[in-house]
């Protein structure tokens, strides 16, 4: 009987793809990880909340990399997986631009805010916290921007009824006596 | 001892005399504030200290509603956002649609929606001139001479696509229709109008001296700092920064023109905002030109599109020069006729945003000038 030479077990892992601005992201800072997948026109890094400081900082402040323009930020209700924040930012001095994923596991909508990096993150994260609920810790002045400011709802999770009249009846059973 | 003040106290006042801040309401309903738009300022005299702005009053649901409608329904909700410029609203939403979905638009539809988005930046920029030259204080006169240019183009569009502020001329694929029989007659004349409309203006306001000394060095702000708050389009221009993401990331068929990106003189005071704002509307023109000259022909819908458009996963995100600063989409599929989630950046949002900044230290009477340079329109803020 020929028996085979048993190799032992090894974990075939694939090494990490890092497209486009990736490459160069994961050059100038090697000890941040982070998943790095292309989108229909650019490249998306998914970070856990608590790298995303760090990320940033290192995105902003690094000669090479000179994210200087906090350009948007997408605050999106994925349902079972959680809560997505997707920052855009875009460089001016050197042409490029990368999509950055947070990820929030459900029940745990903390996220650090960016508003000591970039002025232009304030409204953003206003605009994130009453359309979705993130919370995000250390923003100078979090309160409802667009919404009314006694009105605590999210109205854009997937749970939010679209129809007025739910609306209504489900504001008055969280407060009762509520004026519409 | 004198009954009369000594020089000392009578330019500044007794030492004791104590001084209160004065809470002032602007809004919502108020001519300065161009729509629903309120601030509460804080004034030190007739110094502004502090500022806090409030929106929301005109607040639809813009992205709630786009989740849940079919990609071609939620089209109409788009152009009242910019309902100043509704056509390249349009644009970057079909743009949006159109890379998710992956569907290459005919040539002829690429060159007349370019040429459709100028001329409703030209119409915007018209507005907010002739509202900002009444801002100052050039009563009516500045605003029926923009308002004559922007009627002549809001026709053009009418007959173009039956409607004048919210068209939905555009579709995911194309245009709705292909543009009438005697276009080109009529846009050449519709230029040479323009031009003429910003002749006007010029010599009513960038000649006058009044009018340039009350704008000049007010509200400064540097390139860096516009940056860092998210300033874009006319207002980092007038920095003295040329950023324009028409040069600077193409899209559509932009880099098949020639046309230049005027800059401020570096200040990017109130004065250098209206200035870059006068130079745009005239590159615009060219553009418009160019159009007419290159205007291939062919279909200007594709042919082969699906009854019902359909997504799997997909995102993007589409930078657009709208025409208060960069316009972006970021759409997302995940299956279905519907997107799961659509959000607009808005350029008048984030100028919006950094209003605090460039009002506190000017006066009260300066602050409705300094809003009124910043050309909101508060459909694209509130959403």
């Amino acid at each position: 009987m020929s028996q085979e030479p048993q190799s032992p077990a090894v974990e075939e892992t694939p090494a990490p793809q890092y497209p486009g601005i990736a490459a160069l992201i994961h050059k100038k800072l090697p000890s941040i990880p982070f998943v790095a997948t292309e989108t229909k026109d650019n490249v998306d890094l998914r970070i856990g909340p608590e790298n995303l400081l760090e990320l940033a900082r290192g995105l902003k402040e690094t000669p090479g990399l000179d994210f200087d323009f906090f350009n948007n930020l997408t605050a999106i209700d994925m349902q079972e997986e959680g809560l997505y924040a997707k920052y855009f930012f875009a460089s001016y001095k050197q042409h490029h631009d990368v999509q950055v994923t947070v990820v929030t596991p459900p029940g745990e909508p903390n996220i650090p805010s960016l508003t000591g990096l970039w002025g232009a993150a304030n409204w953003h994260e206003r605009e994130a916290y009453e359309m979705v609920g993130l919370v995000f810790d250390g923003h100078p002045d979090l309160k409802n921007l667009l919404l009314d400011e006694d009105l605590h709802i999210h109205p854009l999770l997937k749970a939010h009824p679209l129809v007025k009249a739910e609306i209504v009846q489900g504001i008055e059973d969280a407060t009762p006596g509520f004026k519409f | 001892m004198s009954i009369w003040p000594t020089e000392r106290e009578y330019i500044a006042g007794p030492e004791d005399f104590e001084t209160v801040d004065m809470t002032i309401n602007i809004g919502p309903a108020h001519p300065a504030t161009h729509g629903v738009f309120r601030m509460i300022l804080t004034v030190d005299g007739e110094r502004v200290v502090d500022c806090e702005p409030f929106i929301g009053y005109l607040h639809r649901g813009l992205e709630k509603l786009t989740e849940n409608a079919d990609y071609r329904q939620a089209m109409g909700w788009w152009d009242r956002t910019d309902y100043l410029a509704g056509m390249s609203c349009e644009m970057a939403y079909c743009m949006a649609v159109e890379k998710l979905a992956g569907i290459q638009i005919p040539e002829r539809a690429e060159y007349i929606r370019v040429m459709m988005a100028e001329l409703s930046r030209i119409a915007s920029h018209f507005i907010a001139i002739g509202s900002f030259g009444q801002d100052v204080g050039s009563f009516g006169t500045s605003f029926t001479y923009a308002w004559r240019e922007r009627e002549r183009i809001y026709d053009f569009f009418e007959e173009v696509a039956g409607d004048r502020m919210f068209p939905t001329y555009l579709r995911p694929g194309g245009l709705q229709m292909d543009l009438p029989e005697n276009y080109e007659p009529r846009v050449r004349w519709l230029i040479n109008s323009i031009r003429q409309g910003i002749d006007d203006l010029d010599g009513l306001l960038t000649g006058n001296e009044i009018f340039v000394e009350r704008c000049r060095g007010l509200s400064e702000i540097n390139t860096e700092r516009a940056i860092n708050l998210g300033l874009t389009g006319p207002m980092i221009r007038a920095t003295g920064y040329a950023w324009d993401i028409r040069k600077d990331v193409p899209y559509s068929v932009y880099d098949q023109f020639d046309f230049e990106i005027p800059t401020g003189f570096g200040t990017g005071d109130v004065l250098d905002r209206y200035l870059v704002r006068m130079a745009e509307m005239y590159q615009s023109t060219r553009i418009v030109e160019q159009c007419l000259d290159k205007l291939p022909g062919g279909l200007v819908l594709h042919p082969d599109l699906p009854k019902t458009i359909r997504i799997d996963d997909a995102e993007c995100y589409i930078r657009t020069e709208g025409t208060k600063g960069e316009y972006s989409v970021y759409g997302m599929a995940r299956g279905g006729n519907k997107p799961y989630r659509m959000k607009l950046r808005s350029p008048s949002f984030c100028n919006l945003s950094a209003l605090k900044e460039l009002v506190v230290g000017h006066y009260v009477a300066d602050a409705v000038i300094i809003l009124g340079s910043l050309d909101i329109v508060l459909g694209e803020v509130d959403k």
